[in-house]
Parts: structure tokens; sequence; C-alpha cells
């Protein structure tokens, strides 16, 4: 048995991917990137409440880390090139997790992606993406259709608390890029200071 | 500049009102006025927060979000802020620039 951390973020894919690892006897602990202003306060509520869910499945709560991730994204939109803000995005989500994962002694992450849902999870933004961490990724929904991640929600009973009104996220672009480079990326992010948002966003960190 | 209407956001968590065509406004003029009668605005450059109930959204296309799930709520935000966008002399609309 090892331990990982899981990315959540209130929609329908993420616990359905943390109750599989679950399910085969790994420990999680539980990360969610609070998008606030650019969201409201329903993603933390459905995470605290998909985390019930699985507490009543698996006989055990995972640890909650709240992270701030507003000021990261109002530092991208005022210095990056607005459609990659995307992947800009998830690259400090992983990086964040990355280091809750050194906190906690944990040594694989995990997320609820599945191939082609949105404008992030095409190949190329995803290695755009992950290419920001050491730590392996694991996807247990990769291959998965929208309906059997829904079917699978609603069988461990998360889907009705997914699907809970809420506002999208604002952060989105309006031409988000699906196909990246990994240069162009580097030369984005080389306009920010990576090491001051991290150690900003660590330190407020809230473990609930 | 003219909105056809105030209606539920995708994901029904907000309300939101898009212009009739496309078009951008004037976010730093708009946010100096607001920070001058006193309001707080988060001023991400492509978008203002203006903090208070409800909060409301102004993207640089127009578009504006209104976090409240009260139609009432919404459409009185509405109709504030619109006195304001009209205030300020609509840029034609143009192409995000590409990378």
């Amino acid at each position: 048995m090892s331990r990982g951390v899981v990315l959540m973020s209130g929609g329908i894919d993420s616990p359905v991917a943390a109750d599989m690892i679950l399910s085969r006897g790994h420990e999680l602990v539980a990360v969610h990137m609070d998008n606030r202003p650019f969201t409201d306060d329903t993603p933390l509520e459905k995470v605290r409440d998909h985390l019930d869910v699985l507490q009543r499945r698996h006989g055990h709560r995972l640890p909650l880390y709240v992270l701030p991730h507003g000021s990261t994204q109002i530092t991208l939109m005022r210095n990056t090139t607005r459609h990659v803000g995307c992947i800009l995005c998830r690259r400090f989500m992983w990086r964040s997790a990355e280091m809750v994962a050194q906190r906690e002694g944990a040594t694989f992450l995990v997320t609820g992606e599945a191939l082609g849902q949105v404008a992030s999870q095409t190949l190329s933004n995803m290695r755009s993406a992950t290419a920001s961490v050491r730590l392996p990724i694991v996807r247990p929904l990769i291959g998965f259709d929208k309906r059997e991640i829904e079917a699978r929600a609603q069988a461990i009973g998360t889907y009705g608390i997914s699907t809970r009104p809420g506002l999208c996220c604002q952060a989105v672009p309006d031409r988000p890029a699906t196909r990246s480079n990994l240069v162009q990326i580097l030369q984005e992010e080389g306009k920010i200071d990576v090491d001051q948002i991290l150690e900003d966003v660590i330190r407020k960190a809230v473990v609930l | 500049m003219k909105y056809s209407q105030v209606r539920l956001c995708s994901g029904k968590g907000a309300f939101e009102a898009i212009p009739s065509r496309r078009a951008r406004v004037d976010l730093p003029a708009i946010r100096d006025l607001l920070q001058a009668t006193g309001r707080e605005v988060v001023d991400a450059r492509v978008m203002l927060i203006i903090r208070g109930q409800p909060e409301i959204t102004i993207a640089a296309d127009g578009r504006l979000v209104f976090k409240t799930q009260d139609a009432g709520e919404a459409q009185r935000a509405f109709q504030g802020i619109l006195a304001l966008l009209e205030g300020f002399r609509e840029r034609p609309g143009r192409d995000s620039s590409g990378f």
C-alpha cells in the first residue's frame, strides 16, 4: 500500500478517480485548488461532501489541503498570453500537489483527467502541464468516456453532489489552446516568479 | 452597449449577461471609477471582479457575471452596472492575438 495525492475539483471525475485508487487499498490525501474569486464557494463545498461519501465507502477520512489559486490566476492573466492560461494553471496545480506530496510522504499524484473531455485534456496539453512535476501521475479515467464516468459517479453516490448548481471557472479563456508547445509554455512561464507564487500558495494552505 | 437578457449561466450557479454584439470595454477606466466610489475591485487585466453582494465580474468583451442564484438580485445588479457601462464609449471588437 502506498500514499498518493489526489486533485479534487468538485466536479464529476475526481471523486470517481479517488474512489478507484482507494478501492485498490492505497491511501490518499486530497488537494483542492481554491479558485475564488474566479468561482464561488460551491466547489469547496462539493469537495467536502465528496470526501464524506468516500469516508462512508472506505472507512476513513482523507485529509484535505485547500490551496489558494485565485491570486495565481490573477498573476497569469496579468502577465501571460491568455489562451495558454489553462495549461499554465494546470502546471501550478501539479506543482502544488507535488509539494503537498512531499510534505505528506506521498509517492504519486492522482487526477480525474480523461482524454479529450476539455481543452486542457489533450495529449499535448497534458504533457505540457505535467512536465512541471517529477512524481508519477495516475489517471484511472484516462480512456473512459463521460457516460462511463457518470455511471460510476452515480454508483458510488457522488454524481448528485457534483451536478449541484455552481459557477464555472471564469478564468477559462474564450479560445483555450488545445495543442501546446512546451518551449512556448516555458517562455510564458518565464514572465512570472514561479517559486514566489508557490511559496505563497503553500504558506496560505489550510488543512481541513 | 446592449444586452439581450440576464440568464442563468451553464453551471446554474450564477447569472450572466452577454452583449448583443462583440465589444471591448475600457476596464481600466471602469476600475478607476469604481475604486473612486469606494468599491473594492480585483483587477485581473482581462476582467474586473467587483466585491460585494452579489460579486460581479466584468470581462473585457463586455460579458457580465453576477454571483448569485437570486434572479431578482442579479437583475438589480445588472441595472446598476449597466448605467456605469453606458457611460463609457465602446471600442470596436477585435480577435484575441495568436500564440
